[in-house]
C-alpha cells in the first residue's frame, strides 16, 4: 500500500521536476542546490518567510546554531511584521542580518520574491495554512527548508507536503521540521529505550495537554477594525481560525501527538474524537474549539487517549505516557521515567533543542547529508488533523481514508483582501458538520 | 424446576430463620426480613416509588422474574405518571397488580406513604436526585430494595447511600441496583476470566457510551406556565440536580463494569466536556475523562449524546497478556475466549437474583458498589464542569457539593440549579 503511494508521488515528482527545470532552468537549479559547495564558501544564506513571533524566534535560533549563517531576505504578508522582525533581529544578531530594503518583501507574493533571492535555505513560518504551498515553491526553487509545525491544516495539504518531501530527496535538499521535542535529549534516549523493549510491547498510552486559553494572544487585533476585510481580520487572528491554524490540536498539540507517533514508530490506524468550545466563544476567537478528546487506535488494536484543552483556570498538564507489557514510561519536558521491569530515569541534558535542530540541519547542508523530516511531520500533522476532523463531525475515521480519500481542502477561493465564504467562519457542529 | 427451587428455598429459609433470630433479634425480624415466612405466605409484596418508564419496566421484569410477586403500592410526584404506569402494568402483568386506590400516593412524601404500607420490597426508580433519600428511608423502614442506577447526583447523596447500605447489611436486607450488566452471564463469564488472570495484569481500560441525543426517550417539557420545580422535575433528565447529567445517569453502566473488572474504584480523575449541540436544560452533551486507578492504571471514559455521530457503547480491559472486549464477551491474546452461551435478559435476571435472595434469606447487597460507580461518574462530571483534577478521597470525604433545592415545593428554584457549568469558572465545591 505504502509502496504504491510512493510510486505515485515519485511519478508526480518527476513531472514536477521537468516542469521546474523548464521554468527555472537547469543552470539556476544547479547553482541553487550546490552553490555553497561550488563557491567554496561555507556561509549559509537564509531567507525568512513569515515574520511573526515564531519566525523571529526560529531565525534567532538558526543563526545562533552555527558559524557563518546569515539572514539575507525576509517576507511577510504585512509590512509592520517585516519591520518589527527586522528591528528585533538586527538588535540581537547584528552582523548576521544582511537584509536590505531590496530583500524585504511584503504581500501575497513575498514568499516567491524571497525564494528568487540568492538564498540556500528558507525558514517557513507563515501560518500553517500556507505551509504546503510555500514548501512546494521552496523545494521547486531548490532551497533547503526549515518549516515550523504543523505543516498543513487539511489532508490535501498533507499530501502536497509529502510530495514536496519526496521531491526534496530527489534534489538532495534537506527538510527540517520544528518539532524540537525530537531533539530533547531525554526523549531521544527514553524513546530509544522503548523501541529497544524497555517496557515490552506497547499496549496503551495517554497524551494530555491542558493549558490556558491563549486569550492574551494578539491583544491589539482582538477588536476588528472597520477597514479590515474578512481576510485581513482572519489573517491577523489566524490562531483562532481553523483554515489558517488547523485549530489548536493541530497547531500546538501536534508536538505531543508527534511524540506518540514517535513512540509507536508510525501513525495511528483510526480515531474517534469529541470536542467543542465552552469558554472561547466570542467572535474574536474565530471558529476553533477549546477542548478535544480523541482516542487513537494504533496497529494491533492499541488504544491511546489524547485530551487537549486551551481554557483558563484548568488543572494544567502536559505529558505523555506509554503503557507496555513490562512497564510504563512517563514523558514530559523534564524527563522520561521508565517504571517496571527496567526502571530508569532520563533527565534533560539542558541543551536547547531549538538550537540543536538547526545545528543538525546546517551541518547536514554543509556535509551534503540526507536530512528529511517532511513525511514524518506530515504524518504527525495528519494525526492531529484526523482527530480534529473526527471531533468536528462526530465521526470515527480511518488513517487510510484521511490520507488517500479525504477531499478536505480549507483554502479560500482567492488570496486577496476580501470577504470570505461562510464555511470559513462557521464553528463545526458534531453530527452536522460533514466528513469530507 | 419450580418445585426444586421451592424446596431449596424452604431449607435455606429455615436455616436462615435461626441465624437471623440470633443475629438481629426477634423484634426487628418480625417486622422486617422474615415476616413473609413467619406469615406462611411466599408472596413477595412490592411497592414502586417512581412511576416513570424505567420504574414500570422494572416492575414488569420483577414480576416476570419470579413467581408470586405482587405490586401493592405505588408512589410518584405526579398523578398522571402514576396512572400511566398503572395502566401499563395492568396491560402487561395484570395478575400481579394489586394496588388498591388508597395505596396510590402522589406528591413529595409519596415515598414515605408507600413505605408505610405492608410490603417486603420497594423499587426505587424516581429520578436520581431522590435516590439517596428514598434509599435511606426504605432501609430505615426495613424494606428490601431494588434501586435504579445511578445511586445519587452528588457526593453528599453518595455518602448517605453508603451509610444506608451498611445499615441494610446489619438488617440483613437485600439491595440490588439497576446496573444490570452485573447480572449478565456473558459479562460474568468474561469478568471471571479477567479476575482469574486470563489477560494478565490489567494495565488499562476504556469505557464508552457514545450515542444519540435521547430526545426520543427523555421527555422535555417547556417551562410554559409551570413552576420551576414542576418544569425541572418533569424534565428531570435534562437538569444536573435531578439526573446527575448523562455521564452519571447513563454512562455509570460502563464505569460500573470497569470498577467490577478492576475490582477497585479510581483514585483520581481529570475530565473535560461541554455542550456542542444540546440546548435544553443544563446538562452537557459530551464528556471525556481520564481515571487513574490504583497502581497508576489509567482508564479512559468517553460519553456523548449527539445525533449523527459514530456511536459506541462498550467496555474494554487491557492486560499484559491480552485484551477483553467485555461487552462482546471476547478475550484476545495469549488465551482467547468467546462467550457463546445463553445470555438471558439482564433486567429479569437481576430481579430473579434479588427475589431469590429474599426468599432464601441470604441477602445480597449491591448498595456500596453502585454508590461507588456513581461516585466515579460524579467525580468525572465535577472535573469536566470545573476543569479541575480531583481525587477520590477528597470527593468522597471533603466535597460539600449538594444539589438539593432549598425546599421541595411547587415554586421557584434558585438560578444556579439551571446554570450551565463553565470549565475554569465553575467552582469545585
Amino acid at each position: 500500500m505504502k509502496k504504491k503511494v510512493i510510486q505515485k508521488t515519485r511519478g508526480l515528482s518527476r513531472r514536477d521536476f521537468m516542469r521546474t527545470s523548464a521554468a527555472v532552468g537547469a543552470g539556476v537549479l544547479a547553482l541553487r542546490t550546490s552553490r555553497i559547495y561550488a563557491a567554496g564558501s561555507d556561509t549559509v544564506r537564509v531567507g525568512l518567510i513569515g515574520c511573526g513571533g515564531r519566525g523571529t524566534h526560529d531565525t534567532t535560533k538558526c543563526l545562533s546554531s552555527a558559524e557563518n549563517v546569515e539572514l539575507v531576505a525576509m517576507g511577510d504578508l504585512f509590512k509592520e511584521r517585516v519591520d518589527r522582525c527586522r528591528r528585533t533581529l538586527q538588535r540581537n544578531l547584528r552582523e548576521k542580518i544582511k537584509v536590505t530594503e531590496d530583500t524585504c518583501f511584503v504581500g501575497w507574493d513575498a514568499y516567491k520574491q524571497v525564494l528568487a533571492c540568492d538564498v540556500d535555505m528558507v525558514i517557513l513560518t507563515e501560518p500553517p495554512h500556507f505551509r504546503p504551498g510555500h514548501l512546494k515553491a521552496a523545494i521547486e526553487a531548490g532551497k533547503h527548508v526549515f518549516m515550523e509545525k504543523p505543516v498543513a491544516v487539511d489532508p490535501v495539504g498533507v499530501r502536497s507536503v509529502i510530495a514536496s518531501s519526496e521531491l526534496a530527496d530527489e534534489k538532495k535538499l534537506t527538510i527540517l521540521a520544528g518539532t524540537q521535542m525530537r531533539r530533547i535529549s531525554h526523549l531521544v534516549e527514553g524513546i530509544k529505550s522503548i523501541h529497544d523493549g524497555a517496557i515490552g510491547e506497547l499496549v496503551g498510552g495517554q497524551c494530555v495537554r491542558l493549558g490556558d486559553g491563549m486569550l492574551g494572544w494578539g491583544a491589539n487585533t482582538r477588536q476588528r477594525q472597520p477597514e479590515w476585510s474578512d481576510m485581513e481580520w482572519h489573517l491577523r487572528r489566524w490562531l483562532f481560525l481553523t483554515w489558517l491554524s488547523g485549530d489548536f490540536i493541530v497547531e500546538m498539540h501536534v508536538h505531543n501527538l508527534d511524540v506518540m507517533n514517535w513512540a509507536f514508530d508510525g501513525p495511528p490506524v483510526q480515531c474517534v474524537g469529541m470536542g467543542g468550545r465552552e469558554v472561547r466563544t466570542g467572535p474574536e476567537y474565530g471558529n476553533v474549539y477549546d477542548h478535544f478528546a480523541v482516542e487513537y487506535e494504533y496497529p494491533n488494536g492499541v488504544r491511546v487517549e489524547y485530551m487537549g484543552a486551551q481554557i483558563d483556570g484548568l488543572s494544567g498538564r502536559n505529558d505523555q505516557r506509554l503503557v507496555g507489557t513490562k512497564g510504563r514510561a512517563y514523558t514530559d519536558f523534564a524527563g522520561v521515567v521508565i517504571e517496571g521491569q527496567n526502571e530508569f530515569e532520563y533527565a534533560w541534558d539542558r541543551v536547547d533543542p531549538c538550537i540543536k535542530q538547526h545545528a543538525d540541519q546546517i551541518a547536514a547542508i554543509r556535509e551534503g547529508k540526507r536530512l528529511n523530516e517532511g513525511r514524518r511531520i506530515a504524518e504527525s500533522t495528519l494525526t492531529s488533523i484526523m482527530g480534529r476532523m473526527s471531533a468536528y463531525t462526530g465521526r470515527a475515521l480511518k488513517w487510510d481514508w484521511a490520507m488517500k480519500a479525504s477531499k478536505l481542502d480549507l483554502s479560500p477561493p482567492k488570496y486577496e483582501f476580501s470577504e470570505l465564504p461562510m464555511r470559513m467562519k462557521e464553528v463545526a457542529i458534531p453530527g452536522k458538520t460533514q466528513l469530507i | 424446576m419450580k418445585a426444586k427451587a421451592n424446596r431449596k428455598k424452604q431449607m435455606l429459609t429455615r436455616r436462615d430463620f435461626i441465624k437471623t433470630s440470633a443475629a438481629v433479634g426477634a423484634v426487628a425480624m418480625a417486622s422486617g426480613t422474615s415476616r413473609i415466612f413467619a406469615a406462611g405466605s411466599d408472596k413477595i409484596r412490592i411497592g414502586l416509588i417512581g412511576c416513570g418508564g424505567q420504574g414500570t419496566r422494572d416492575v414488569v421484569s420483577c414480576v416476570k422474574s419470579s413467581p408470586g410477586v405482587e405490586i401493592v403500592a405505588m408512589g410518584d410526584l405526579f398523578e398522571n405518571r402514576l396512572q400511566q404506569s398503572l395502566d401499563k402494568l395492568r396491560k402487561e402483568v395484570p395478575a400481579a397488580v394489586k394496588v388498591a386506590p388508597e395505596k396510590r400516593f402522589v406528591g413529595f412524601d409519596a415515598h414515605k406513604r408507600v413505605l408505610q404500607t405492608d410490603l417486603h420490597m420497594v423499587l426505587l426508580t424516581a429520578p436520581p436526585h431522590w435516590r439517596a433519600e428514598h434509599f435511606g428511608a426504605a432501609v430505615e423502614a426495613g424494606k428490601h430494595v431494588f434501586m435504579e442506577k445511578p445511586a445519587g447526583v452528588d457526593p453528599k447523596g453518595i455518602r448517605s447511600v453508603i451509610r444506608a447500605a451498611e445499615l441494610a447489611q446489619q438488617k440483613r436486607l437485600s439491595v440490588v441496583a439497576g446496573t444490570q450488566r452485573r447480572h449478565s452471564k456473558k459479562y460474568q463469564e468474561t469478568i471471571r476470566r479477567i479476575h482469574d488472570g486470563q489477560i494478565g495484569k490489567i494495565v488499562a481500560a476504556q469505557g464508552y457510551w457514545n450515542g444519540g441525543d435521547m430526545l426520543g426517550y427523555w421527555k422535555w417539557y417547556d417551562k410554559d406556565g409551570l413552576s420551576d420545580m414542576e418544569w425541572q422535575c418533569r424534565s428531570w433528565p435534562w437538569f444536573t440536580w435531578t439526573s446527575g447529567d448523562h455521564i452519571v445517569e447513563q454512562h455509570v453502566h460502563n464505569l460500573d463494569v470497569i470498577n467490577w473488572a478492576l475490582q477497585a474504584h479510581p483514585e483520581q480523575c481529570i475530565g473535560m466536556g461541554g455542550r456542542a449541540v444540546r440546548n435544553l436544560g443544563n446538562i452537557y452533551d459530551h464528556f471525556a475523562v481520564e481515571y487513574e486507578y490504583p497502581e497508576g492504571v489509567r482508564v479512559s471514559s468517553m460519553c456523548r449524546q449527539i445525533n449523527g455521530c459514530t456511536d459506541r457503547v462498550a467496555e474494554r480491559v487491557v492486560g499484559t497478556k491480552g485484551a477483553a472486549d467485555v461487552d462482546q464477551g471476547v478475550i484476545n491474546g495469549e488465551r482467547p475466549f468467546k462467550y457463546d452461551g445463553p445470555d438471558p435478559d439482564h433486567y429479569v435476571r437481576e430481579m430473579a437474583d434479588l427475589v431469590q435472595s429474599i426468599r432464601d434469606g441470604s441477602p445480597i447487597n449491591e448498595g456500596k458498589q453502585v454508590a461507588e460507580s456513581t461516585m466515579n461518574a460524579i467525580m468525572g462530571r465535577m472535573s469536566a464542569y470545573t476543569g479541575r483534577a480531583l481525587k477520590w478521597d477528597w470527593a468522597m470525604k471533603a466535597s460539600k457539593l449538594d444539589l438539593t433545592p432549598p425546599k421541595y415545593e411547587w415554586g421557584d428554584l434558585p438560578m444556579e440549579l439551571e446554570q450551565i457549568a463553565v470549565p475554569g469558572k465553575t467552582q469545585l465545591v
